[in-house]
């Protein structure tokens, strides 16, 4: 409620400004939507999990979906499926078949903006165990949110249908663009457009989007406001300046040749406290925090081939984490801090790995193409990545353990580098 | 540029005019140079006057000197245009950034261009080719164009004079996906940049 009152003071503060249209678009599409809950019955005092998605052997909760009303009605129906389908935990049935353990029904008006009541039964145990109001302007964001609805109540779980990923446009010209769109792909949003860019990352809270480019031979490194739409310098020197993702504590990890060679510093939100992390002859770029903050994975080539590491956020007790293969980079952190995604070398083609960050576990996810920039989902569950299996590269989605990998950007945009957001609120 | 031949080929004719002083069908020539340049394919057909054909190298010789006295500009760029065009691309392995062999005689022959031209600056390019990852290929890029600069300070390039700058696998030389394409790829590029 804070977030939402501060950002309606921003809005109040730009109401003249000519990229207005432009935030509300990103705030109702992606944030936020006026939600105003008239009456929400909440799932009973015991809270029943239909789905352990953390068994090994997942049951597909059988489900139909309903709904009435204005088209948007039907659309919104889409939205969910497309949705749920991809968490692979439920299947289909017909409205008029029996079978279903949960029914869902969606009611739309839009005389006056979109009103949705949706509502959700229990059909073993017959019974409502969600009813709730929806009012706003966007109907893909309601219908995320419904999908959101139907997972936690499912699962126990939050969903991650409200969520965005970032990634980088390649323009014909050379130019990359930095978008952020849908975690599905609909809706992308350009950001900033500046001949050439790299890294980026999101801010904890979602509220800022970090990244690197280059103007005149100066690498800069920006914080990108999404409330405000603006940006700011937060580090520039000479050489190359990329940045790698903030902790939890507000800490900017980055990787700079200021001192004419590349390593890891860290930096506050603020620009102070520069602080220089590793010290060696060779590249230490890539350095992402765990989400914790109790370590930092970079890639570092100081045993002759690109390969990564670990070391305390101060820079100490430095361990190597890769041992396969001579060409291992792009770390991303799971969310439990558990597991490391990455991009290895084999057989000539670049693959997303998974491995323990105590080196066990080594899995391969992807086999066709050159696959690469992995970033992990907030629940954990699934992996945006870019592809060029199909010719041209593109982000794709996956769930964690390899499954349903599908392509999310247009097949005549060239795209790559994604970075899925935490929980957007 | 166009108007500018014309008004030169009408200077020439009323030249020539003076010059010759022939026949006023004369006046036709100064225009069947052109003509023959630029179709020069069709050049079968024999003239059949001979008189025309002496007096046609005759014209074309003060436009030949006239162009380029047009263009007469400062003469430093074409030291800098001459000193580029000899400064060839230094290459690299996959996945490393020490100086080979078979670059050094390319460098070797960039240091004396810049010692015999002092008044040249250079930008050295690091770039990678496109197999591996964007962000790490931007620092091996670096490392590049960084070993290159070291190579020409050991030969007594002042480091003042050199300006490193990566590309990483983002400015391609050549988008093939095959080996040979990717050799061209890995490579410091040398930009003459002036004072």
């Amino acid at each position: 409620m804070k977030e939402e009152g501060r950002r309606l003071k921003a809005e109040g503060r730009k109401t003249n400004r000519m990229n207005l249209s432009f935030v509300l678009f990103f705030l109702f599409s992606v944030f936020g939507l006026l939600l105003i809950s008239a009456f929400s019955l909440q799932p009973s005092a015991f809270a029943k999990i239909y789905i352990d998605i953390t068994s090994p052997a997942i049951r597909k909760l059988p489900i139909s979906i309903t709904s009435k009303g204005a088209f948007e009605a039907k659309a919104m129906e889409w939205v969910i499926k497309n949705d749920l389908e991809f968490t692979g935990i439920f299947s289909f049935v017909d409205p008029g078949v029996p079978g279903a353990e949960m029914t869902v029904f969606i009611e739309a008006d839009t005389s006056d903006g979109i009103k949705v009541l949706a509502s959700i039964n229990d059909m073993i145990e017959n019974r409502e165990v969600f009813k709730k109001q929806y009012l706003g302007k966007n109907m893909r964001s309601i219908a995320h949110s419904i999908s959101n609805e139907i997972y936690k109540l499912v699962t126990g779980n939050n969903g991650v249908f409200r969520t965005a990923i970032s990634y980088l446009a390649h323009l014909s010209s050379g130019v990359k663009e930095l978008y952020v769109m849908e975690w599905d792909g609909n809706n992308p949003l350009k950001i900033v457009s500046k001949g050439l860019m790299t890294s980026h990352s999101w801010s904890n809270d979602g509220g800022l989007l970090f990244y690197s480019s280059e103007k005149d031979h100066k690498w800069k490194i920006y914080a990108f406001d999404l409330g405000e739409f603006r940006e700011r310098v937060l580090f520039h020197s000479t050489g190359l300046n990329l940045v790698g993702n903030a902790s939890a504590r507000g800490e900017v990890a980055f990787s700079s040749s200021r001192d004419g060679n590349s390593e890891i510093y860290v930096v506050n939100l603020d620009g102070g406290n520069l602080k220089k992390l590793t010290k060696s002859f060779g590249i230490d770029v890539s350095p992402v925090f765990s989400p914790d903050g109790s370590k930092i994975a970079f890639v570092s080539d100081r045993g002759g081939s690109p390969q990564i590491y670990l070391m305390d956020p101060d820079g100490g007790l430095v361990r190597r984490v890769t041992f396969e293969g001579s060409y291992n980079t792009s770390p991303s952190w799971s969310p439990d801090g558990k597991w490391l995604a990455f991009v290895g070398m084999k057989d000539g083609k670049n693959q997303i790995f998974m491995l323990k960050s105590d080196s066990t576990e080594l899995r391969q996810l992807t086999f066709d193409g050159n696959n690469e920039s992995p970033s992990f989902s907030p629940d954990g569950m699934f992996l945006a990545f870019d592809s060029d299996r199909d010719g041209s590269r593109g982000i794709y989605i996956m769930r964690v353990n390899g499954g349903e990998q599908k392509k999310i950007t247009p097949k005549h945009i060239r795209a790559m580098s994604p970075k899925w957001s935490p929980y957007l609120k | 540029m166009k108007k500018l031949l014309i008004t030169l080929l009408m200077i020439l004719a009323i030249g020539c005019e003076k010059k010759y002083v022939v026949a006023p069908e004369e006046k036709v020539a100064p225009k069947e140079p052109v003509k023959q340049e630029a179709a020069r394919p069709e050049k079968p057909e024999v003239p059949k006057e001979v008189v025309k054909e002496t007096i046609v190298p005759k014209e074309q010789k003060p436009l030949e000197i006239a162009m380029p006295a047009k263009k007469e500009a400062p003469p430093a760029p074409v030291a800098k245009e001459e000193v580029s065009a000899v400064l060839r691309d230094a290459l690299f392995d996959f996945d490393k950034y020490n100086i080979r062999e078979d670059a050094r005689p390319v460098l070797d022959a960039a240091a004396s261009q810049l010692k015999k031209n002092g008044q040249i600056n250079i930008i050295i390019e690091g770039h990678c080719d496109e197999r591996g990852t964007n962000e790490y290929n931007l620092a091996l890029g670096e490392k590049r164009a960084k070993a290159a600069k070291d190579y020409l300070a050991s030969l007594s390039v002042s480091p003042a004079r050199m300006t490193v700058v990566t590309y990483g696998e983002e400015r391609p030389l050549c988008t093939e996906h095959n080996e040979t394409c990717w050799q061209g790829n890995r490579r410091a590029h040398f930009v003459v940049s002036g004072k």
